[in-house]
């Protein structure tokens, strides 16, 4: 095996390594504010999950190595959009249905809806505000 | 967008997990490329150009797109 064939297999092995750490390090946050919701320590349970997140977010960024190839970049996109459009679709009908619906006697809508529908709002209006400053940077 | 990475990785006798490693992406996206369910990005269209020691245009053929 040549010099840059064994610095190039040891670049994917330290890939995989630091997404095994990556990994391990959100399964022990999430693992913490389970364990600490059933024992009462929500604050050290939170405190856990905080810990395990930021760890998650630091060997991300800061891995000297590239964690994710363009295809996995580009099939994250793709389920974004997707998720999007099924929300969009889901909202753009589902909400004035809805209110639709309880206006004419049908049902009730809970007490959660209007939560949810300015939750809705707010995922496009963030999604607006941020497509606008990308547009701005093109 | 239609390509022969197959052919020409199969000649150069290596696996996808060779060619994966010299061009720094995952097995499984080779995997994509050579079956036309994902198109590379010009960066790694030129690396594995380079790899072969040809035209980006002797491995992909745009004139092939589905």
């Amino acid at each position: 095996m040549t010099e840059t064939k064994t610095s190039a297999k040891q670049r994917i092995d330290r890939r995989k390594r630091h997404k095994r750490l990556m990994y391990g390090s959100l399964a022990v946050g999430l693992v913490g504010i389970v364990a600490g919701s059933f024992l009462g320590q929500y604050l050290a349970g939170v405190l856990i999950y905080w810990g395990g997140f930021f760890g998650m977010l630091a060997i991300w960024q800061f891995s000297p190595v590239t964690l994710y190839d363009e295809r996995d970049v580009a099939l994250e996109r793709k389920a974004s959009d997707y998720t999007l459009g099924v929300l969009a679709i889901a909202g753009v009908l589902g909400i004035p249905g809805l209110v639709a619906l309880e206006t004419a006697g049908v049902l009730t809508l809970p007490a959660a809806f209007d939560g949810a529908a300015l939750l809705f709002v707010g995922i496009f209006a963030t999604f607006a505000v941020i497509y606008t400053g990308l547009r701005l940077r093109a | 967008m239609k390509n022969n990475l197959r052919e020409r990785r199969e000649q150069a006798g290596e696996s996808q997990g060779d060619l994966a490693v010299a061009v720094d992406v995952s097995r499984q996206s080779i995997n994509a490329i050579e079956r036309g369910r994902y198109d590379p990005s010009l960066e790694l269209a030129f690396k594995l150009a380079r790899h072969y020691d040809c035209a980006i245009e002797a491995i992909f053929d745009p004139e092939l797109a589905d």
